[in-house]
């Protein structure tokens, strides 16, 4: 048999009804990243363009600075016209980068980078050679340590690594030449010591702070994505398929469209092989779960799969599919509380905090009969909102305003783990 | 105050934090080099510092604004204690004093924005850091303006990157909101499309029909008879695919079987693409009494996947290759009667449910208030009795 008259058809890691192939957890987690992937490269630089502008101000400044201060010595230097050459380069290299930047938009091209960081060890290594001979590069190094704020520039361009790793191997060049330039009694100066580490703090400190800054703002605009995109579950129906399992009911009528098709077109030779027949007959394993059972979900599930924090963090416990009950106001309060609760979950970006991971576990239901005074045509819904990880003083006020949307409420801690109980008044589906 | 202001807010501690301790550590560094101050000033200034990196941490924990003005007395403590001990500090103590007020202190200007009491801190700390630092250098003017003139631009510079990101904020909010606002469009837009592709159940019960022979290799029917109806599969679920309802198609030529129905179907038309179908996997389906029944399309629907059930139970367990369908209506009823002249089963030794009759036909059929019997003896043929509702 030759390859191209196997039927292929991707296995799903998970056929969205819940009923999960293989691991739960990682099999819903990585459907909502492909499901969320598609998407992520527009994320990534959503907002940092306008930071990356500020970022080029700064430069600039720091760069007026430096050629202030370069202008002030021109008589001292052994060789001034090295120095003027790095001015030269390292001018060159910034108004091609903040061009570039400008034209090509999201991201500079390899080659690109590898120009500029050329260009900057040029610069670096000229005015190197301009004050060699003064045996203080920390005291009259201009373009060396405009080189180090100029990374700045490309901190929304690039990735943060990369960025990091030229301000290493720049800070190791500095302190390499420093040493290698020193005087012989000169590690005993303190003041000669001071200003060295001065300049090497000030050519690399400015990135990584910068770096730091673009990663938590690319967080931030990650988390709010995330909550926005969830947040249109609010008004989906009480039993709804999901965006993920409407894609993969469209993946199964596709493929099964197109074994039918190869079927059809005799591209696929009848009786079909061992193999191709066991395809066929899972696709209507599939097709079948995805047609009978695809609609016992709610909102809630659908919002805890399909985001990649609360997916994460929350368990949701919701036998009798209670959460499709509750009204839109009743949804953002809860869906709110969730959030605030879990917003400090230790993510990629920030693994050191691994130890003290949030979790949020969500019990709805089982309705009690007769518990409470109840309106006509409405029943109470008990919601238990178990969170761990975050102690009692420390939830922001927020959640307490979302839990007041869904219902009355009662708190208490136990053991590190804080427990609110719910009163969700619904309207009675049995009336409607 | 909505999640990504607080999100703002963490992203504005946290760089607060990093740029302001990775100073203070410089500081710390040019402080504690040998000779760079007197002893009795080292041992005042290392607590000073430690409190200072303290509430540097704490400000990226933190939203109280008692850590940015406990951080603030500590470094401003440094520089006074240096002034006073000292007199004129060395080179690299004035470089110490200028990394805590210039980029220490002044990375405190991140948290310092969101509110008045906060701005005056602000305005305050950089004032005051002025004023200190030049104190400090009181015995050389030119140094003294140099080192405050550095301090103002330092948290001039930390107020700048502030201002930036908080502006930037707002945008990037409104761009997300929109991308939302798709999102949420999109979301109906699938919950639809998924609820048009579950409502096509005809549609997928034949497509179910052809995977199933196909799962069996395709064994036991004709490949030219497979063939025509995997193509036929196809091409409706290409109709579905491509967003057109599958319509009723002449039901000579092709045999489609309807998908999305007008109100009140014909059931002759569709009944005849199911003797097509079932023509082609090699049992001839012979009709009788009413064609033209009107019927609501999910009573249609059900009525006839029932009947293509009882007749592939026909195909499949019969051993002929003939069977009858009599369709007779009252005002009330439509019901057909399946017979086919095969091997007959005794219904007591078979399980209905091994024949997928409970389920497939009998739930069906109940579902739109019909109902299903069976008659069987070995020797004698099997019929099967539908009824269902006119609506």
């Amino acid at each position: 048999m030759s390859k191209s008259d196997t039927i292929q058809f991707s296995q799903p890691e998970e056929n969205t009804l819940g009923v999960v192939v293989g691991n739960a957890r990682r099999a819903v987690q990585s459907t909502a990243r492909r499901f969320s992937r598609a998407a992520s490269a527009h994320r990534a630089s959503l907002g940092t363009a306008f930071l990356g502008l500020g970022a080029v101000i700064v430069v600039g400044l720091r760069a007026v600075y430096g050629l202030i201060w370069f202008a002030s010595q021109w008589e001292v230097y052994p060789e001034p016209f090295a120095a003027l050459a790095a001015w030269i380069v390292l001018a060159a290299v910034l108004i091609g980068a903040i061009v570039m930047s400008r034209v090509s938009g999201d991201r500079l091209p390899d080659w690109m980078f590898g120009l500029f960081l050329a260009g900057l060890a040029i610069a670096f290594a000229l005015d190197v050679i301009a004050i060699w001979q003064l045996h203080d590069i920390g005291g009259h190094a201009t373009a060396a340590l405009t080189a180090g704020m100029a990374l700045l520039v490309l901190v929304a361009l690039r990735g943060r690594v990369e960025i990091l790793a030229a301000a290493a191997v720049l800070g190791v060049a500095l302190i390499a030449v420093i040493f290698l330039d020193a005087p012989v009694d000169a590690f005993a100066d303190a003041d000669w010591v001071a200003t060295q580490v001065t300049a090497i703090a000030g050519s690399v400190l400015p990135p990584i702070i910068g770096v730091v800054i673009i990663e938590s703002f690319r967080r931030m605009v990650q988390v709010e994505l995330d909550r926005v995109l969830v947040q249109s579950t609010v008004s989906a129906p009480r039993f709804a398929v999901g965006m993920l399992a409407s894609e993969e009911l469209a993946r199964l009528d596709l493929a099964a469209e197109e074994l039918l098709d190869a079927v059809a077109q005799q591209k696929t030779k009848l009786p079909l092989t061992p193999k191709n027949a066991s395809v066929a007959a899972q696709l209507a394993t599939e097709l079948r779960l995805h047609l009978i059972e695809g609609r016992r979900e709610t909102w809630l599930y659908h919002a805890i799969s399909e985001s990649e924090q609360l997916g994460k963090s929350v368990t949701l416990s919701d036998k009798s599919s209670l959460a499709g009950l509750l009204d839109p106001t009743q949804r953002d309060g809860l869906l709110s509380a969730a959030w605030l609760l879990v917003a400090d979950v230790p993510s990629a970006a920030n693994p050191r905090r691994r130890g003290t991971a949030r979790t949020l576990s969500i019990q709805i239901g089982p309705v009690v009969p007769g518990a409470g005074t109840v309106p006509a045509h409405k029943i109470a819904v008990p919601i238990t909102v178990t969170s761990t990880g975050v102690p009692r003083n420390r939830v922001d006020s927020g959640v307490w305003d979302a839990i007041g949307r869904i219902g009355r409420y009662s708190d208490s801690t136990q053991d590190a783990s804080l427990r609110v109980d719910i009163e969700c008044i619904v309207d009675n589906p049995a009336d409607q | 105050m909505d999640l990504i202001s607080k999100e703002r807010d963490r992203l504005l501690q946290r760089s607060a934090r990093v740029y302001g301790l990775s100073f203070t550590a410089v500081s710390a560094l040019c402080f504690a080099l040998p000779g760079a101050v007197p002893f009795p000033v080292l041992l005042l200034g290392i607590p000073l510092y430690l409190i200072l990196a303290a509430a540097l941490v704490a400000v990226g924990l933190s939203r109280s604004i008692w850590w940015p003005v406990i951080a603030l007395l500590s470094g401003l403590g440094i520089v006074v204690v240096t002034a006073i001990l000292v007199g004129t500090p060395s080179p690299s103590a004035s470089l110490a004093i200028l990394h805590i007020t210039a980029a220490g202190l002044a990375s405190l200007a991140l948290v310092l924005t969101s509110s008045v009491p906060r701005i005056v801190l602000l305005v305050v700390g950089a004032l005051a850091g002025v004023v200190v630092v030049a104190a400090a250098e009181i015995d050389s003017p030119a140094q003294a303006l140099r080192s405050g003139g550095t301090v103002l631009v330092g948290w001039g510079l930390a107020a700048l990157v502030t201002v930036w990101i908080n502006a930037g904020v707002p945008q990037v909010a409104k761009r997300i909101a929109s991308i939302g606002r798709a999102h949420r469009a999109e979301r109906q837009a699938s919950e639809l499309e998924a609820q048009r592709r579950q409502g096509a159940r005809l549609l997928h019960d034949t497509v179910l029909a052809s995977l199933t022979l196909l799962a069996h290799s395709g064994v036991g029917v004709k490949p030219e008879a497979l063939r025509q109806q995997a193509a036929e599969d196809a091409r409706l679920l290409r109709q579905l695919r491509l967003g057109t309802a599958p319509q009723l198609a002449e039901p000579t030529e092709t045999g489609t079987i309807p998908v999305v129905n007008p109100e009140e179907p014909v059931l002759g038309t569709t009944l005849e693409s199911v003797k097509q179908r079932f023509g082609r996997m090699g049992l001839t389906v012979a009709w009788h009494g009413t064609g033209q029944v009107l019927l609501p399309s999910d009573v249609l629907d059900a009525f006839l996947m029932a009947l293509a059930e009882c007749l592939e139970n026909v195909r499949r367990h019969s051993g002929v290759t003939e069977a009858h369908v009599t369709i007779t209506d009252d005002d009330k009823m439509v019901r057909a009667l399946v017979t086919d002249a095969g091997v007959g089963f005794n219904i007591d030794d078979i399980d209905e449910a091994k024949l997928g009759f409970a389920e497939s036909v009998v739930g069906r059929l109940r579902e739109v208030g019909g109902n299903a019997r069976l008659f069987s003896a070995p020797g004698s043929g099997t019929t099967v009795a539908l009824e269902v509702p006119r609506g």
